[in-house]
């Protein structure tokens, strides 16, 4: 070896070490561009990411890869960083910087979906009447193209400054006349003509006067108001107010209060303005519920319960392990007894159901040891003792969670399905119980995943789903209000709002991601009842361990007088549990509460705002039995309720009979 | 947050203790197994009652020692299904299968059982395990009752419990397995008759390889991708009947995969083919088909010994346990279980003993039981919730 070469060899072999050594980067941080990314809903955005280690510099061997870590119903997100999103929302990314035999360093980058340029501005009220010198707050809507409310700030301006002038969206009417006030976001515009008369009031009354009602009694308020000449003013526009207490009253003037006692109504033109008084007595519904008789479950926990039409046969399901319906014998509702019991290939029952003339019954499986579920269709030639006749599994072999069987003379007897696995909601007819087949599946619009029906309703005709994720969709199936029927379902309604926003203080206790969703829908008269199911993300666990825990959820009063539009005029909650699910009878609904165990109140009349402000519970109980399945707990699943009784199915416990007594009499 | 140690009450209680079973043979022939002389622990899910059991066998027998609730709202079943202890043993990770509609991937503490994150998945994540360098959690959206399309591979930062990659790979992916050193994952597309194998420092697919009798073949890349109207390429299965329970038609020759295991020198994958009731032997280097080894009826989970020597898979479609010599591919026992519906296997870390889940049928418990793999009997078994499927060996 020439002299040197050693050394040249040696020196070489130091450099190409220290070169390998500079080289094996650590990624210390990602460089995100966007850094703070806004996007229009319905459009796309692409992110880009660079991993640079401590001095700054690219690491060249990091493998990037953004992930969608929420919003999955809002927008998709590639892997490659490329966003599309459809709905207004915040769409958290995580991007992580992935160098093999090294931890990823992981970071997260909020995309916020902002609404697109704003296409209507609404103006309520439509029209409006008023007198010189009266002012009017104007309420405004301002939707993006595709439905999504802004935030704008509105620009007003009137066509006719003298009589009527505009400023932050209050009208102050100045004389006689017409004007047109205009409001304005972007490109977008709503109008509404305001019409002025003199401020010639000679009278001015509210009707009814003075009247006396009970709290959570809806009253409707006129305002009659005559001029100089003894002429009805109609149609004018006040601002309608109330003092003191809680209560709510709206445009119309339809007021609701909460507390008893006497509530000053005012209606307001102005400079002029009427008053009248409103006495409200306690809605004094309460009463006492006797438990008639009871049977505690030990071996499963307790699902559905459904009472036979003829009222002496109860059916009660099994959960988390449970494969059997048991049938009980309620003819001495004191001493109910289980007499017999369906057992089939599951480990769940969530639902058990008869058809209307108790000859049929239905039992949804999950959870089946060969994974293959579906329905099970039983004969009731005695009801004591069905006899399994037919199944159904095509195309639900995920699960089946919930049931309903409906027969409409034209069409027979349809059995309506839930798909644990597609979210799809299959119609099934089953005039021939032992043959059970399909007629129609329909799916709400969007794709296959992010869509979970949860709970079936079927009234005269139309099919209200409870849509999870999606809220209330109402089908025609039969009523023939969009020409749908049981094979040919038709869209009719929905009814979907923000549930992260109406549960954002559970989503404040253990961090979003908790379970939430629309869960049952009943419906009663011109009413839809629908709650959520909603549990914080330790809550269930808590309960298990017999820890302090509890669900959430509300239940939500719509007004479908108008089914095309529904909107929510009403709510309930209990004060520490949930609505699971519901059963109204006659002018009660009665529920399962989850911990809150079993509630009763009164929907008589019409319903506005915060019934349980309103003093409207009836009873309340709350089953739990030292021997259950879970001892010395409530979990309240439901109530079915037949011949005055509340048949009360409890998770944890088994089932109770309860009797809401009487009223007691005042003995002088 | 809750955990630690905790009783339910109600419907389980016994711990059935069965001391050592002597075979069918007159007494004398063979000596009774020796006992264990430590403990071995496993972490069990039990699907059907949304339960994770720890189950401890050592000199004092069997018992459970814990039991923990997993699901998300004690109406509804989250169907926990797979698990997957960490390499540092100071974690498990739980695959809840059932969701609003997704599921998700749960991780606890070893010692306190407390929830220490949790992330939303695809659908019906499945099968589990943890990388060797214990970074990453790798889940298959397994997908078993949503529309036939292609799935994925979720990517799980098992520190952070974050999603940080979903990598599309077949219909219906099932099993997930890491090559020891950790550089390539391996799963089976039971509807399309496929083994997949993910290169971890890319977080893509590498190759795949058809496995139907007759059409074998071996491919670089992502699979095609299999739509709700289109035809699969393979002779794959459209049959999803009963999971493994049904037996194949006549004529149908799909192997059905349901388990993807690498042998621990690296140089094969088994896979489990369901259908046809064998086991196809990869060469994980030229990516060849080996041998097609016979196996019980409806093989579904494999496990292999640490020495690489002998090959545990449970027979779904009949009650045992077979276990076969690597080398010869000859069985060498097939071992009754104590109930129908066997799921998984997990071998101890010395290779002594294997524990097996069985699901069991309606409202049956599920049953853990434990083959001592050198006298190839069933030496302890114990109930456990219903439908036991997920296990993984603590310590």
């Amino acid at each position: 070896m020439p002299p040197g070469t050693r050394r040249t060899s040696l020196a070489f072999c130091a450099l190409v070490a220290l070169s390998a050594v500079a080289n094996a980067q650590s990624v210390a941080k990602i460089s995100i561009t966007p850094a703070a990314p806004r996007m229009v809903a319905g459009q796309s955005l692409q992110l880009r990411a660079q991993a640079v280690d401590a001095a700054g510099r690219p690491v060249s061997n990091a493998v990037i890869k953004f992930q969608q870590g929420g919003g999955q119903f809002e927008a998709v997100v590639s892997d490659s960083g490329l966003v599309a999103a459809g709905a207004v929302s915040t769409i958290p990314v995580t991007v992580s910087a992935i160098v093999p035999g090294e931890k990823p360093v992981i970071t997260t980058v909020n995309v916020v979906v902002i609404p697109g340029p704003a296409s209507t501005v609404s103006i309520e009220p439509r029209t409006v009447k008023l007198i010189a010198g009266q002012s009017l707050a104007l309420r405004t809507k301002v939707l993006s193209a595709a439905g999504d409310a802004r935030n704008d700030v509105v620009a007003w301006s009137t066509s006719a400054s003298a009589v009527a002038s505009v400023a932050e969206g209050v009208v102050t009417a100045t004389k006689a006349g017409t004007a047109t006030i205009t409001g304005v976001a972007g490109s977008a515009k709503g109008t509404v003509t305001v019409e002025v008369v003199p401020a010639d009031i000679a009278s001015i009354s509210i009707t009814p006067g003075t009247p006396h009602a009970r709290t959570g009694d809806v009253l409707r308020f006129n305002l009659t108001v005559k001029n100089s000449a003894g002429k009805t003013i109609t149609g004018l526009t006040p601002t309608w107010l109330f003092s003191p207490g809680h209560g709510e009253i709206d445009n119309e003037g339809a007021f609701v209060g909460y507390d008893p006692g006497t509530y000053t109504v005012s209606a307001n033109l102005g400079q002029r303005s009427a008053q009248t008084t409103v006495t409200l007595a306690a809605r004094d519904v309460r009463r006492a519920a006797t438990v008639v008789g009871s049977i505690v479950r030990t071996t499963f926990p307790t699902s559905e319960v459904w009472v036979h039409p003829n009222g002496k046969v109860a059916y009660l399901g099994t959960h988390l392990g449970g494969d059997r319906v048991y049938t009980i014998d309620i003819n001495d509702p004191a001493k109910p007894t289980i007499v017999d019991s369906v057992i089939v290939n599951a480990r769940v029952i969530n639902d058990v159901m008869t058809s209307e003339d108790g000859k049929i019954m239905v039992i949804t499986r999950e959870g089946a040891d060969d994974r293959k579920n579906g329905l099970v269709v039983a004969t009731l030639d005695d009801p004591l003792h069905p006899k399994v006749v037919g199944a159904f599994t095509d195309g639900v072999t995920a699960g089946v969670h919930s049931a309903f069987i409906y027969t409409q003379p034209k069409f027979g007897r349809h059995v309506y399905l839930t798909n644990d696995g597609t979210g799809a909601l299959h119609i099934i007819d089953i005039n021939d119980p032992a043959h059970p087949k399909q007629v129609a599946l329909w799916k709400t619009p969007r794709s296959d995943a992010g869509r979970m029906l949860h709970d079936i309703d079927v009234r005269d005709g139309m099919l209200y789903g409870s849509w999870w994720n999606d809220g209330l969709v109402i089908l025609d199936i039969g009523s023939g209000i969009k020409g749908g029927s049981p094979s040919n379902p038709q869209f009719v309604s929905q009814y979907k709002y923000d549930l992260d926003a109406l549960y954002k203080d559970v989503g404040a206790i253990d961090g979003p991601g908790f379970i939430r969703g629309t869960h049952t829908a009943w419906r009663h008269k011109n009413y839809v009842f629908i709650s959520d199911e909603v549990f914080s993300k330790n809550d269930a666990e808590k309960l298990f361990a017999k820890e302090p825990s509890r669900a959430w959820g509300r239940l939500q009063v719509l007004d479908v007088s108008d089914i095309f539009h529904p909107k929510s005029i009403a709510h309930y909650e209990p004060e520490f549990g949930g609505v699971h699910n519901v059963w109204v009878a006659g002018d009660t609904l009665y529920m399962g509460a989850y911990n809150a165990g079993f509630r009763a109140f009164d929907i008589s009349g019409e319903l506005r705002g915060d019934l349980r402000a309103q003093g409207r519970e009836i009873a309340q109980f709350s089953p739990a039995d030292a021997k259950g399945f879970i001892p010395n707990s409530t979990m309240t699943w439901g109530v079915v309720v037949k011949n005055g009784l509340a048949f009360v199915n409890d998770f944890n416990t088994g089932l109770y009979i309860v009797r809401i007594e009487p009223k007691a009499a005042v003995v002088p | 947050m809750g955990g630690g140690q905790w009783a339910m009450g109600g419907w389980r209680r016994a711990v059935l203790v069965v001391g050592w079973l002597v075979g069918a043979r007159a007494s004398g022939q063979l000596p009774a197994p020796p006992r264990p002389t430590r403990d071995y622990s496993v972490i069990v899910a039990s699907e059907g009652v949304d339960r994770v059991a720890v189950v401890r066998f050592g000199p004092g027998g069997i018992t459970v020692d814990r039991e923990r609730y997993v699901g998300w709202a004690p109406t509804e079943l989250a169907g926990p299904h797979g698990v997957a202890v960490s390499p540092d043993k100071k974690h498990y990770f739980v695959s809840l299968a059932h969701g609003t509609p997704y599921g998700r991937l749960q991780k606890y503490n070893t010692q306190t059982n407390a929830l220490e994150g949790s992330a939303m998945l695809g659908s019906f994540p499945a099968t589990a395990q943890v990388s060797p360098d214990g970074y990453y959690v790798y889940v298959v959206n397994f997908n078993l009752h949503g529309d036939m399309v292609a799935s994925s591979v979720s990517v799980v930062a098992a520190d952070a419990m974050v999603e940080v990659a979903r990598i599309p790979t077949c219909t219906m992916p099932h099993g997930s397995r890491f090559s020891a050193d950790g550089t390539h994952h391996y799963s089976a597309c039971m509807m399309d008759d496929m083994l997949v194998e993910i290169d971890t420092r890319k977080l893509a697919v590498s190759r795949y390889f058809v496995l139907t009798a007759g059409k074998e073949m071996a491919m670089t890349g992502t699979p095609p991708r299999r739509t709700l109207d289109g035809a699969t390429q393979t002779g794959g299965s459209h049959d999803m009947g009963g999971h493994g329970m049904e037996p194949p038609k006549p004529g149908d020759v799909s192997c059905s995969p349901t388990w993807a295991q690498p042998s621990p020198d690296g140089s094969r994958v088994w896979v489990a083919c369901n259908k046809s009731s064998e086991i196809a032997e990869i060469d994980a280097r030229d990516w060849k088909m080996l041998r097609r080894i016979a196996a019980g009826p409806g093989v579904y989970n494999l496990g292999v010994t640490h020495d690489g020597k002998k090959l545990l898979g449970t027979n779904k479609r009949d009650q045992s346990v077979s276990v076969i010599d690597v080398a010869s591919g000859k069985e060498l026992a097939r071992i009754q279980t104590t109930r129908k519906v066997v799921h998984g296997v997990a071998v101890t870390d010395d290779d002594r003993y294997a524990f097996i889940t069985v699901e069991g049928t309606g409202s049956q418990p599920g049953t853990v039981d434990v083959i001592d793999l050198i006298a190839l009997k069933k030496v302890a078994t114990i109930d456990v919730g219903s439908q036991s499927g997920g296990i993984d060996f603590w310590k």
